[in-house]
Parts: C-alpha cells; sequence; structure tokens
C-alpha cells in the first residue's frame, strides 16, 4: 500500500530529454496507466520509478520517503517485463522463489506457502515445474507475475506486459489482470502504447508525449473532454477528425459549412484549462474536433435536426460492426463511423449530421482545448449542484 | 533466404514424387563428394601418420608402405615406456586444465565487468584489451623469458601456464554472449536484490553453458598445441610437455636413425585428447560458433 508522489521528475539521456519535469501523484491502491507513443518516455518514467535509472533531476517521493537515490531492491516494487524476464534455466517455482531467497527476508515455509497462494490465485500450478521454454506466451506471463506477487510488493510496475501475446490472449490477460489488482488492491502503475489497453484497464489514464504529461484523468473524461489536440487523436480509435475553421458569432465557419457552436457564448469550458471559462472571441482561428462516430449520415437519423454537412466519400472499410467512410468535406479529409451494410460507394456524396453535444475546439498554435460543447459533468454540473443548493 | 525457398521446392517435389526429385539426389552427390574430398585432405595425413606408427622404421617409398604394419604394440609402448611419454601428455594435460581454468575465470570476471558495470572509460579498456591482440605471446618471448627468470619461475608450471591467462579473444566472446542476455533478466535481478557473485554463479553461468563449454574446447586445443613457449622457458626433460617431447622421440638423428614411426606413434598419442574432447562436447561447440547445420 503505497502513494507515489514525483516531483519535476527530469531524465537526460546525454543531449536527449527523456523525461522533462513531470508531477504525478500515485494514490494508494490505484492502477494508474501511462500511456503514449512510442519515444514519449512512458518506460523511462517507470524505470525511474523502479531505480533502473538514475534520474537527472526531481524526486519520487513514496509513502513520504524520498527514494530517489535509493538502489531497486529496496524500493520494495516488483517488475513486470514485456519480455517476461524468466529465467530460461530455472523452473518456473525456481524462477519465483529466486528473488525471495536472495532477499533473505522469507524463510522456507514462508516462500512455501506464498508460492503456493499465487499459483492458485494465477492458476499456474502445473506450470511451477516447467521451464520456461516449455510454457506459451501467455503461461510465462503469469509465471512473470507470480514472480511479482509473491514477494507481497509495495507497487507493482508493469512496463507493456501483454505486447508480446496474441491479440486474443491479450485481451483475455487484461481481464485477469484488472481481478488480480481488483482482489490484491496493491499500487499498480502500467506502461502501454495500446490505448484500448490504456481505457479498459486503468481507474486513471497519464497521457504522455515528448516526456510531458498531456493529460491525468479517468479514461471517460480523457475520451470526451480531451485537454488537448494530442490526447484528442490519441486517444479513440479512429482518430477524432481535425477541421480548420473560424469563429465566428459562435458558430464555427469552414469553407464548406458552418456549425452553431452550442453554448458558446455563455462561456466554453473545460474548467480545467486555462482558457476555457473565457468566451470564445469572434475571428479566432480553431481546429474543429469531431469524433467519427459523432458523425453519421443524415439519411440514418431522418429525425433529427440541425445543419447538415456535404462530404465526398474517398474510400469505404466494412469492419462489420460499422462502415468507416473516408470523406472529404471541402478540403478536409474527414473520416466518419456509418452503419454497417449501406450501398455507398467511392465518389458519392453524402449528407452528414453530427452531434451538437459531441465537439471539440482547440487552439491551432498551442493545441489546447478551449471549448468542448458538452460542459464536463464530473467537474462542473456537480459544482453547479453544490451552487443551486446553496 | 533463396536456398531455403529452393530447398523447401526440392522437399515438396520430392514428396510429391515428381521427376524433378532425382535432382536432389544429383545436387546432393555433388555436395556430398565435396565434402568428401574435404574429408580426405584432413584426414589422409593423419591415416598416414596412423599407418606409419604401426611399422619397423617408418620409411614410405610407395602406396604399398601405407597398410598397417604388425609393429603397433611395440612402438606405443616403447613411446609410453622407454620414452616415457605419459610423462610429456601429463604435464600437456596440467597445462592445459590450467590455462583453460584460469582463462575463463579471468575472462568472465573482465567480460560482467565490462558489460554490467558502470566503469570509467569502458569502452577504451575493453579496446585496449582487444589491443592485446595485436601482441601474441611469441612477439613478447624475449621480455617474458626475462621475467620468468627473475620471478624464479622457469622450469616450472607456473611459467609456461600464466602468461596465457588473460585472453582477449575469450572476453570478447563473452562480452558479445553478455549482451546477448536481455537487459530485463539482469534488472529483475537487481530489482529481486541478487549480489553480483549470486548472479553470476546462479543466472549468468548457467546461461552461458553452451559459450563456456565452446570456449573452453578452442583454448584447450591451443594451450595443448603450445610449443615454442615451452621448448623455450622448460629445460628438464621430467617438466617438458608432449608437443616438445615429440622431438625427443627422433631418436639419434645424428646416427641416422630417424624413428619416425615413434614420432608417428606419439603424434598419435598427442592427437587423441583434443579429438576425445571435440567429439563429446560438438554439440556446444558447433553452437557458440554458430555453424548450424543446414
Amino acid at each position: 500500500m503505497t502513494t507515489v508522489t514525483l516531483h519535476d521528475l527530469r531524465k537526460e539521456f546525454d543531449d536527449v530529454v527523456a523525461v522533462n519535469g513531470i508531477d504525478l501523484e500515485i494514490v494508494d491502491g490505484e492502477f494508474l496507466v501511462i500511456v503514449g507513443p512510442s519515444g514519449c518516455g512512458k518506460s523511462t518514467t517507470l524505470r525511474l520509478l523502479a531505480g533502473l535509472e538514475d534520474a537527472t533531476g526531481g524526486e519520487i517521493v513514496m509513502d513520504g520517503r524520498d527514494v530517489t537515490a535509493v538502489e531497486p531492491k529496496d524500493r520494495n516494487v516488483a517488475m513486470v517485463f514485456q519480455n517476461y524476464a524468466l529465467y530460461p534455466h530455472m523452473t518456473g517455482r525456481r524462477n519465483i522463489t529466486f528473488g525471495m531467497k536472495s532477499s533473505g527476508d522469507f524463510t522456507d515455509e514462508a516462500i512455501d506457502r506464498r508460492v503456493g497462494e499465487a499459483a492458485e490465485t494465477l492458476d499456474i500450478a502445473d506450470l511451477l515445474d516447467r521451464k520456461p521454454q516449455a510454457m506459451s506466451g501467455g503461461e510465462r506471463q503469469r509465471v512473470a507475475l507470480g514472480r511479482a506477487i509473491v514477494r507481497d510488493p509495495d507497487a507493482f510496475l508493469m512496463d507493456e506486459p501483454l505486447s508480446n501475446l496474441d491479440a486474443k490472449l491479450r485481451i483475455q490477460m487484461r481481464a485477469e489482470l484488472a481481478q488480480l489488482h481488483t482482489s490484491l488492491g496493491t499500487t499498480t502503475v502500467y506502461v502501454t502504447h495500446d490505448q484500448t489497453e490504456a481505457m479498459t484497464l486503468g481507474e486513471r489514464v497519464v497521457v504522455m508525449n515528448d516526456g510531458r504529461i498531456m493529460q491525468v484523468d479517468e479514461p471517460q473524461t480523457l475520451y470526451d473532454f480531451p485537454a488537448n489536440r494530442f490526447v484528442a487523436e490519441f486517444i479513440g480509435d479512429p482518430a477524432m477528425n481535425m477541421l480548420p475553421v473560424d469563429i465566428e458569432n459562435g458558430t464555427a465557419v469552414h469553407d464548406a459549412f458552418a456549425i452553431p457552436l452550442p453554448n458558446a457564448d455563455g462561456g466554453l469550458r473545460n474548467g480545467a484549462n486555462g482558457d476555457g471559462d473565457v468566451p470564445i472571441r469572434d475571428g479566432r482561428r480553431a481546429v474543429l474536433g469531431v469524433r467519427p462516430e459523432d458523425l453519421y449520415l443524415a439519411t440514418e437519423r431522418p429525425d433529427a435536426s440541425g445543419e447538415t454537412l456535404a462530404a465526398t466519400v474517398d474510400v469505404t472499410e466494412p469492419l462489420g460492426d460499422s462502415l468507416l467512410l473516408h470523406c472529404s468535406i471541402g478540403e478536409s479529409p474527414c473520416k466518419i463511423q456509418a452503419k454497417p451494410r449501406s450501398d455507398i460507394r467511392p465518389g458519392d456524396t453524402v449528407s452528414i449530421a453530427y452531434d451538437p453535444a459531441r465537439l471539440h475546439c482547440f487552439d491551432p498554435e498551442s493545441g489546447d482545448a478551449f471549448y468542448h460543447s458538452e460542459s464536463d459533468a464530473s467537474s462542473e454540473s456537480v459544482a453547479a449542484a453544490a451552487d443551486q443548493g446553496r | 533466404m533463396v536456398e531455403v525457398l529452393q530447398y523447401a521446392k526440392r522437399r515438396v517435389d520430392a514428396l510429391r514424387g515428381d521427376h524433378e526429385a532425382r535432382r536432389i539426389h544429383e545436387d546432393d552427390l555433388g555436395t556430398h563428394f565435396q565434402l568428401l574430398i574435404l574429408v580426405v585432405a584432413v584426414v589422409f595425413p593423419i591415416a598416414v601418420a596412423l599407418a606409419v606408427s604401426t611399422k619397423q622404421t617408418g620409411v614410405i617409398t610407395g602406396v604399398g608402405d601405407l597398410l598397417p604394419g604388425s609393429y603397433a604394440v611395440e612402438n606405443y609402448r616403447e613411446v609410453l615406456v622407454d620414452y616415457r611419454f605419459g610423462r610429456f601428455m601429463w604435464n600437456s594435460l596440467a597445462m592445459s586444465v590450467v590455462i583453460v581454468v584460469g582463462k575463463l575465470a579471468i575472462s568472465v570476471f573482465a567480460a560482467m565487468a565490462i558489460v554490467y558495470y558502470r566503469v570509467p572509460y569502458k569502452d577504451l579498456v575493453f579496446l585496449f584489451i582487444l589491443f592485446t591482440l595485436l601482441l601474441p605471446v611469441p612477439v613478447r618471448f624475449i621480455p617474458l623469458f626475462q621475467l620468468m627468470n627473475d620471478l624464479g619461475w622457469s622450469n616450472t608450471i607456473l611459467a609456461i601456464t600464466v602468461p596465457y591467462l588473460a585472453s582477449a579473444t575469450t572476453v570478447f566472446i563473452l562480452r558479445q554472449h553478455f549482451l546477448s542476455i536481455p537487459t530485463s533478466i539482469v534488472e529483475t535481478a537487481k530489482l529481486d536484490g541478487v549480489g553480483p557473485l549470486k548472479f553470476m554463479l546462479f543466472v549468468l553461468l548457467p546461461m552461458s553453458k553452451g559459450v563456456l563449454v565452446g570456449v573452453s574446447i578452442i583454448m584447450f586445443v591451443y594451450a595443448w598445441n603450445q610449443y615454442l613457449w615451452p621448448l623455450i622457458i622448460i629445460d628438464s626433460e621430467a617438466n617438458q610437455v608432449a608437443q616438445v617431447g615429440l622431438q625427443l622421440l627422433q631418436g639419434d638423428v645424428q646416427g641416422g636413425q630417424l624413428s619416425w614411426s615413434l614420432v608417428m606413434a606419439g603424434s598419435t598419442l598427442t592427437l587423441l585428447p583434443p579429438l576425445l574432447l571435440m567429439i563429446v562436447f560438438r554439440k556446444p561447440l558447433l553452437e557458440t560458433f554458430s555453424i548450424q547445420q543446414k
């Protein structure tokens, strides 16, 4: 049970800045996922937590103890690696107990009991006498997890533990990991480049890019209220459409359309952004963000009122559960997730409706979000309710 | 890649029983013929030595002389008993084992330090170690001879082993192997608080078994075949090694009694220990040097 706090943590490799001053608080018992593209510094951050890298600056505090310069073995953390890192010449049991025996903190009976418990939890009893060579990828990863949990560490650090598994097994192990965390309740920091994994596993998700934290929030908040363009485009698949517009009279004006922004005059907000509470100035350049699933063919919802946009279909991709249309709206490319089994062909012109509650605007230079058409329920509705109650 | 594809194609054709299949035999015959020539080229001198070691005089004047003679037992007995060749073999074995063990110990520590420890100017140190390859032992004979005499080691086993204990080649091979061990395994050990010595004994060495055996064989053969340095630094017959001892089997050359059959019997005996090792450990040896069977 551990709270971990990072203060202005930095790591430089020669002239490359891998982690560029991050502040983060990891709550006791939390499942925190760090996600980002490769080279964003997420693995380095995890290795700094483990003590496998020395920080260039800043500090790491675990339960009030500054561990920035503490040896890895004295931090009481367990790490699970992408390639499992099992000793190939040892059996499953020996792999699990080797580290425990080295630390000398456990008696033989305690080791036996803990291995038994871990084997039961992870269902690996029959793997204990096998060598890694005779195990499948999923089995190896289970044994590696077993090695991590027997030591009852203060925190689990997982570095893309599912990346080497095939897609089906990955989904299964994902659920098992979530279950394991629920039953153990140990603080877990999980690094992945897969945004689906991040969204499904994380109680909170940290999105990183270029060594900086872009946003820390619960998965749904990240998805609904991205703090900036990077998060908006990174989270969600297919990625959010980005259309250059001008703001005029509370309307987003594009070469090919003009969409009124609901509540645009009141205050465009995601309170988290400095710009959020300021009414949108007219004549401002902006990037309008709409997710492909928030756009539909007007024919699909004849009852929906509001503007429609004209788009030319360039490519169609049937995904089974939906039909992904690559379109052009004016000069801008745009993806639309339409209902499956429609007979739309490339070259067709379609009329598109949108969900007015799901519009986002970003600053074209800084990329910061300054408008979400629906206010953040978790922060603002609560605040509003509190105001009314007063 | 192309070869593999062609091979796969040929295999499939062979299974189908295509007329193409006949070509497999032709190709294989060619390969086997080449191999046969190479084997004969390598084995011929050894076969001659073996044949001569069974003759009375060992003088060959024609092909007929290459047939085995009937003096084998007599010759080998004379070499081992009268010339006490067993003594030389024993000295050679002691020298080789000490060199191999010493080399491995020093090289494992050196490679481990180079790969896993943060040593200032580590790469430069490694480069310097490689640089010593440019100065093989024979180049250092004169100062080495002086040094051994000053230390009072001449004519002892120390003189023929210690100068060979450090090996740049072994350090290099082990370094490459250690680098191929995933860093995550090393880091897991670090997180588990496994100490360096325990890490070496229980993780590094077991994971390097194949390479260690392979390198040991090469080093053993190299040590076993030392000739010039023992010839120079050892001057008593009791401490001499087999390769130099062969010369003593020549007998009274001045008297015109160069007994080739005894020399060849000695050579055959000298050949045996490395040959046995090679046969027993051929698998790790091939793995070490990545000579894979196709």
